[in-house]
C-alpha cells in the first residue's frame, strides 16, 4: 500500500520529487501554486459516518469478527488496492479513483477524544480540536491567509460569492472575518420578483439595510444585496447540468448541482461548503443495503455528478470530505454503531494524486483499537486540509489557519 | 421636488415629536441608583416582556398589558390554566385527528406499518365505509411502492428517515411508467374530465362517499387527473371531519404530518397563553425529536407536545424529564427502545437460542445502545461539561436498559421490560444508583434533574432564549440558585429572570434576532392574519432552514443571531414579508384597515405611522421609515386631487378589488415586516 500524500502537479510535484530545502519549496509555492481559477469545495458529513463501512479494510480478519451483521462481505466490496475496498454503494467513486482523481485517507480525523457530535463538529469546523474559544472556521482563516500571502496578487478582487455555503446558514467552517454568504436556492435568490430591474420594494429594503444602525443586520444586508445583484446579472439559470451529470433528486444532490451552477456562472466562488446529514447510524445501519448504503449512494452519486458536470473546469477544483468522528469498530447491540474515533476522508481533484489509500493503517486487533473500541487515529485531519488549502488558495501561513497544529508543509508533502 | 423634500423633513420631525417611542432613541435614563445599567421604562418594558415571553405582540396587546399592569400580566402568563382559550379551541377544532387517542389515530389514519400488517392479513381491514376505502387505497399504494422496487433503480434517495418533510398538496409520488400507461389507456381523458367535474360538483357528504366508493386505481387516476384549482375544490365546503376523511383516503400519513404542524402553528399564533407556548417550543427544541426518524414518528409526535411537554412546560423540570424519558417518541428517536443489557435475561436467551440454531449465530447478540444515555446528559440535563466520562455514558446506558416501547411499529406505549435490563449495581459520576430494575432509571433521572450542573445548563439556555445571546453570568447563577432552591421549578426560575435588572437593561432591548419560527409567527400575529392554510408558513420555515420537528440531530436548533442571520435568510424574510402583507399566500388573509376611511384625508406618512403602530409598536428608525416612504415620492408629486381620485378608484387590475390606498398599505406593511427592526425582538 502506498501511503504517500497526494497532490502532484506544479510546485508540489517538484517539492515531492526530492529533498528540496524549505525556502525553495516556499518560493516555488509562491510562484506557481495559485492561479485564479482554483476552487475548493468542502463537504461535511454530519452525524459521524461509519468510515469502516465506507472504505472497508476487507483483509482485516477482525473487521468481520467485530461486525457480524453489518460487515460488507469481501466479495461485495469494490477493491481499491488489495486491502481496502469501497462500499458497493460508492460505485460511482470507483471510476474517479481508477482515473487517479480520487484519493482516500484512512484512519484520519480529529485528535480530540470528545464523543459529542456537536463539540466534535465545532472542533473540526473551527480547526482547533479541544479549544472551545475559537469563534471562526478554518476555511475562513484559510481565505484570510490567502490575502496575507504574497501570492494574493493573483486575486486582488473578490466578489460577494468568494465564500459560499449552500444552505440556510453560514456554518462555523466558513464563519469569520471574510464575509461568507449562505444560499439555499439559487433560483429563489432574488427579492420581490425576478424582473430585469430592481423592484421598488427591493430598492426600499436595500436602503433600509444600508442605512441601518444595526451592525449585524446592516452587514448581512450589504452582502445580500451585492449577491442578489451579481446573481441577477450572471443568470445562473442558463447553466443546465452537463450531459451525463445525473444528480440525485435529494437535498444533497440539489446542493451539489447548485454549487456547480454557481461555479460555472463565474461568480468568483473560491470556497464552497455544504453538508449532508443522516450518518448517525446507532441502530439498524444495514450492510450492503440499508440505511448507510442509501446515504452513501446519494453521497457518491451527487459528488460524481458534480465532477462530471464541471467538465474541463474540474481540473481546477479540489473537493474534500470530512465527518466529525468515526464509529465504534464493533457493531452495537442494535445492529448499528456508536460514537467512535478515526474515520475516512475523500479528496477529489484535478491536482490530486488519487487512486491511492493514504495514511498509516493502525489495524483492528484489540490492542490496536483506540480505548479498546474504535479505529485509532494515525493522521490528523488538519494535515490533509493544510495541504489542500496551501495548494488551492496558496495559504502559506498554516499556523494561522490551524493554530497550534504545527503543520510542516515539507513534512507532509514530501513524496517518496 | 424641493417642496416635497421639505414636506418629508417636516413629517419626519412631526413623527419624532409624536408620543411613539423611537427605536433609535436611547431610553430615558433611570432614576434608580441601584440599577447596574440603564433600565427600560414604561412602554418599552411592556414591549420587552411581550417580545420575549410571547411570539410577538399582536395589535392591541401593548394597550391591554398597559391596562392590566405588567406584573399582573406576567403572573397570569405563569398560570395558563386560568385563561380563557375558547377562541383558540375553536381553531383547534379544525384538527379533530389531533385530539384522538393514540389507538384511534393508528387505526383510523393507518400509518404504513399498519397497512403492511393489514396487507399481510395480520390486521383486519374494516369491513365497510370510508375507513375500508382508506385501507384499500393505502394497501394499493403500498403494493405499488413495492412493485416499484423491482424496476431498474432510480438514483438512490435517502431512506425514509432522511427524507425532507413531504409537502402537503404535492402530487402523490410517481408510479412505474407501465402502471401509469395502463391507467391512462383504460380511461378516456374527455370522459375523465367531465366525470371529475361531476364529482367535484356533488354536495360534501356525497362527494366523500363517491370518492370512498372508487376502486383504488381509479381513485389514484382521479387524483392525478385533477388540475390545481380542481384539487382545491375537492374539499371545498367540507367541515373539518369530512376534509380529513378525504385526506385520509389520499394519504393518511401525510394527513397526520400536516395537522401536527398546523396544530403547533395554530397554538403559537393564536394561543393567549403565550408564555406556555413559548416554553413548550423551548422544551420541544430542548428535547428535540426528528419527525422523519421513522414512519410512526409523526403519530408519536401528535401526543408528544400535548401529553409529554406542554403540561410540564412551566412546572417542575424533573416531571418534564420523566415524561420525556417515558415517551415512546424519545425512546425510539434516541434508540433506547432497542438497547438491551449484555448480561440481561434477553441476551442470555439469545445466546442459548443461537447455540441451538446456528443461523442465529450470524447475528450480533442484543446489546447496549449509548445514544439516549449520552444525549440525556449532554443535551437534556448536565450539559457537555457536566462532569461525565465515556464510562459514565456506558453506565447510564446500562441503567436505562429495559426502558422500551411495546410493539413500537404498531404504536405501542412505554414499557419497562425487566428481561432486557442489565442486572447489577451501577455507578454514575461517582454515585451509586439506588434500587433495582426500573427504579434505577427513576433514581438516575432524579439525580440528573437535581444536579447543580443541570440547574446551570438550563438557566443558561433560558437566559439565551429570553435575555441575550451572551447572558450575564451573574444572572445565570441567580437563576440556577433559584432552580436548586425551588426543586427545579421552571416558573420560579422564570420569575427570577423577570425580576432581574439584567432582563430590563436597555442594552438588552431588541438584543435578540428572531429565529425563523419567531419571525414567521410574529409576522402572523402582528398582522392579525387569519390562517386557514398553514402550508405557506410551513414551507417558509423549511426554506429558512428551521422546519418544525425537522431538526435531524438531537441538539435542536440554536437560538443565537449568528445561526440565523445570513444572506439567504434575509432574502427569504423580505420575500415572505411582501407576500404575507399582499395576501399572496393562499388561505392566509391579512387586512390593514385604513384609519381614515376618507382617502382624501389619507397620506402616506399617516398610513405608515398607523401601520408602524400596528406591526412594530416599538417603532422603527428614521432611515427605515424614509426608505419605506421613498417609493411614494413620485406619487406625492402628483396633484393632491388627482391622488385622491386615484386612491378611490377600484377595482385595480393588478390586485382586483383593492383600492390603490389598500395596495399602498400592503406594500408599506410588507416593507415594515422585512425591515431590520422587525427581525429583532
Amino acid at each position: 500500500m502506498n501511503r504517500r500524500f497526494f497532490l502532484h502537479k506544479g510546485a508540489l510535484a517538484v517539492a515531492g520529487t526530492g529533498a528540496l530545502p524549505n525556502f525553495l519549496v516556499r518560493s516555488i509555492l509562491a510562484e506557481t501554486n495559485v492561479h485564479p481559477g482554483r476552487r475548493l469545495v468542502v463537504i461535511f458529513q454530519r452525524g459521524a459516518a461509519d468510515g469502516l463501512n465506507v472504505v472497508v479494510p476487507y483483509r482485516e480478519k477482525n473487521y468481520y469478527a467485530m461486525r457480524p451483521t453489518i460487515a460488507i462481505p469481501q466479495n461485495r466490496v469494490l477493491d481499491l488496492d488489495g486491502f481496502f475496498g469501497l462500499h458497493p454503494s460508492l460505485a460511482s467513486f470507483k471510476p474517479l479513483y481508477d482515473a487517479g482523481h480520487l484519493a482516500v485517507v484512512h484512519a484520519v480525523g480529529s485528535p480530540s477524544m470528545n464523543r459529542s457530535h456537536f463539540d466534535a463538529q465545532d472542533y473540526m469546523e473551527s480547526g482547533t480540536p479541544d479549544n472551545k474559544s475559537t469563534t471562526d472556521g478554518w476555511l475562513n482563516r484559510a481565505l484570510q491567509a490567502e490575502d496575507a500571502c504574497a501570492c494574493a496578487r493573483h486575486r486582488q478582487e473578490h466578489t460577494a460569492f468568494r465564500a459560499l455555503a449552500l444552505g440556510a446558514q453560514v456554518p462555523l467552517t466558513l464563519a469569520g472575518r471574510i464575509p461568507a454568504i449562505a444560499l439555499n436556492n439559487v433560483n429563489g435568490f432574488s427579492i420581490a420578483g425576478r424582473g430585469p430591474a430592481f423592484s421598488p420594494a427591493a430598492q426600499a429594503f436595500e436602503a433600509m439595510y444600508a442605512d441601518s444602525g444595526d451592525r449585524i443586520l446592516h452587514a448581512a444586508g450589504d452582502q445580500t444585496f451585492d449577491a442578489v445583484k451579481m446573481l441577477r446579472a450572471a443568470d445562473p439559470a442558463q447553466y443546465a447540468p452537463a450531459i451525463g451529470a445525473n444528480y440525485p433528486t435529494t437535498e444533497f444532490g440539489n446542493s451539489m448541482r447548485q454549487i456547480a451552477q454557481l461555479l460555472k456562472a463565474n461568480l468568483g466562488v473560491e470556497a464552497a461548503f455544504t453538508d449532508v446529514a443522516g450518518w448517525d447510524t446507532h441502530q439498524n445501519q444495514g450492510g450492503v443495503n440499508g440505511q448507510l448504503a442509501n446515504r452513501l449512494a446519494d453521497f457518491s452519486a451527487s459528488i460524481a455528478a458534480f465532477w462530471r458536470d464541471m467538465g474541463d473546469d474540474a481540473g481546477d477544483i479540489t473537493l474534500v470530505t470530512m465527518s466529525e468522528f468515526g464509529r465504534t469498530a464493533r457493531e452495537n447491540g442494535t445492529a448499528g454503531t456508536d460514537h467512535g474515533h478515526a474515520n475516512v476522508m475523500f479528496v477529489l481533484g484535478g491536482d490530486v494524486k488519487g487512486g491511492k489509500v493514504y495514511g498509516k493503517w493502525p489495524g483492528l486487533s484489540e490492542e490496536q483499537l483506540n480505548q479498546g473500541r474504535d479505529l485509532a487515529l494515525t493522521t490528523d485531519f488538519r494535515t490533509v486540509l493544510g495541504e489542500v488549502v496551501t495548494h488551492t488558495m496558496g495559504a502559506e501561513n498554516l499556523n494561522a489557519v490551524f493554530p497550534g497544529a504545527r503543520l510542516d508543509p515539507a513534512g507532509f508533502l514530501r513524496m517518496t | 421636488m424641493k417642496a416635497l423634500r421639505g414636506m418629508l423633513a417636516c413629517l419626519l420631525i412631526c413623527n419624532l415629536a409624536s408620543p411613539l417611542p423611537m427605536a433609535a432613541a436611547p431610553p430615558a435614563a433611570s432614576g434608580k441608583r441601584t440599577a447596574p445599567a440603564s433600565q427600560l421604562q414604561n412602554d418599552q418594558r411592556i414591549l420587552q416582556a411581550l417580545n420575549r415571553f410571547t411570539f410577538g405582540p399582536r395589535p392591541g396587546d401593548l394597550a391591554a398589558v398597559r391596562a392590566m399592569g405588567l406584573d399582573a400580566w406576567f403572573e397570569q402568563q405563569l398560570h395558563p390554566a386560568s385563561m380563557d382559550e375558547s377562541a383558540l379551541n375553536a381553531r383547534l377544532a379544525r384538527f379533530p385527528v389531533m385530539q384522538w387517542s393514540f389507538r384511534d389515530l393508528i387505526f383510523r389514519v393507518p400509518p404504513n406499518p399498519v397497512l403492511r400488517q393489514a396487507m399481510n392479513g395480520r390486521f383486519n381491514v374494516p369491513p365497510s365505509g370510508v375507513l375500508h376505502a382508506v385501507y384499500e387505497n393505502g394497501i394499493y399504494r403500498e403494493q405499488q411502492r413495492r412493485a416499484g422496487k423491482f424496476n431498474p433503480p432510480a438514483p438512490a434517495g435517502p431512506p425514509p428517515a432522511m427524507q425532507p418533510p413531504p409537502e402537503a398538496g404535492s402530487p402523490p409520488p410517481g408510479q412505474p411508467d407501465a402502471q401509469a400507461m395502463a391507467l391512462a389507456a383504460g380511461m378516456d381523458s374527455l370522459d375523465g374530465t367531465s366525470q371529475s367535474d361531476a364529482i367535484l360538483a356533488l354536495p360534501p357528504q356525497q362527494r366523500l362517499d363517491r370518492l370512498a366508493a372508487m376502486q383504488p386505481p381509479d381513485f389514484e387516476a382521479f387524483l392525478r387527473s385533477l388540475r390545481p384549482p380542481q384539487r382545491r375544490q375537492l374539499t371545498a365546503g367540507m367541515p373539518p371531519g369530512l376534509c380529513e376523511a378525504v385526506q385520509d383516503l389520499e394519504n393518511p400519513q401525510r394527513l397526520v404530518v400536516s395537522e401536527l404542524l398546523a396544530e403547533r402553528l395554530t397554538r403559537d399564533i393564536y394561543s393567549d397563553a403565550q408564555l406556555q407556548e413559548v416554553m413548550t417550543d423551548l422544551w420541544l427544541n430542548h428535547f428535540n425529536i426528528y419527525l422523519h426518524k421513522n414512519e410512526l414518528m409523526p403519530y408519536y409526535l401528535a401526543s408528544y407536545a400535548r401529553q409529554t411537554i406542554r403540561p410540564y412546560a412551566l412546572g417542575k423540570f424533573q416531571d418534564l424529564l420523566e415524561a420525556v424519558a417515558h415517551s415512546p417518541a424519545m425512546l425510539i428517536y434516541l434508540d433506547n427502545a432497542q438497547s438491551t443489557g449484555p448480561h440481561s435475561l434477553a441476551a442470555k436467551r439469545f445466546a442459548r437460542a443461537s447455540f441451538r440454531r446456528p443461523r442465529l449465530r450470524r447475528q450480533e447478540p442484543p446489546g447496549l445502545n449509548e445514544n439516549y444515555a449520552r444525549e440525556l446528559m449532554e443535551l437534556h440535563t448536565v450539559g457537555v461539561n457536566g462532569g461525565y466520562t465515556q464510562a459514565d455514558v456506558i453506565q447510564v446506558a446500562r441503567v436505562l436498559t429495559g426502558w422500551t416501547v411495546e410493539r413500537p411499529l404498531m404504536g405501542g406505549s412505554y414499557l419497562f421490560n425487566p428481561n432486557r435490563h442489565e442486572p447489577g449495581a451501577k455507578k454514575v459520576m461517582g454515585k451509586k444508583i439506588k434500587g433495582h430494575g426500573e427504579q434505577q432509571g427513576e433514581a438516575l433521572l432524579h439525580m440528573l434533574a437535581s444536579s447543580p450542573a443541570t440547574a446551570h445548563f438550563l438557566s443558561q439556555e433560558l437566559a439565551v432564549r429570553f435575555v441575550s445571546d451572551n447572558p450575564p453570568p451573574a444572572l445565570v447563577d441567580r437563576m440556577a440558585k433559584t432552580y436548586l432552591a425551588s426543586g427545579g421549578n421552571i416558573s420560579a426560575v422564570l420569575r427570577t429572570l423577570y425580576h432581574s435588572p439584567e432582563f430590563w437593561a436597555a442594552s438588552n432591548y431588541r438584543a435578540k434576532v428572531k429565529t425563523p419560527l419567531e419571525f414567521v409567527v410574529s409576522a402572523a400575529r402582528a398582522t392579525n392574519a387569519n390562517v386557514e392554510n398553514f402550508q405557506p408558513l410551513i414551507g417558509a420555515l423549511n426554506q429558512m432552514g428551521m422546519p418544525l420537528y425537522g431538526c435531524i440531530p438531537p441538539s435542536g436548533y440554536g437560538w443565537n443571531a449568528a445561526t440565523w442571520v445570513s444572506t439567504t435568510s434575509l432574502v427569504d424574510r423580505m420575500n415572505f414579508s411582501l407576500a404575507l402583507a399582499a395576501n399572496r399566500f393562499p388561505g392566509i388573509r391579512v387586512r390593514f384597515a385604513p384609519e381614515n376611511a376618507n382617502p382624501a384625508m389619507a397620506n402616506p406618512q399617516q398610513q405608515e405611522a398607523q401601520l408602524e403602530r400596528m406591526l412594530i409598536p416599538g417603532g422603527v428608525s428614521i432611515s427605515t421609515r424614509s426608505a419605506a416612504l421613498e417609493q411614494f415620492r413620485s406619487r406625492w408629486a402628483k396633484a393632491a386631487p388627482l391622488r385622491t381620485a386615484n386612491l378611490m378608484r377600484r377595482p385595480n387590475t393588478a390586485a382586483p378589488g383593492l383600492t390603490p390606498l389598500e395596495r399602498e398599505d400592503q406594500m408599506l406593511a410588507g416593507l415594515l415586516l422585512g425591515s431590520p427592526e422587525f427581525q429583532r425582538r
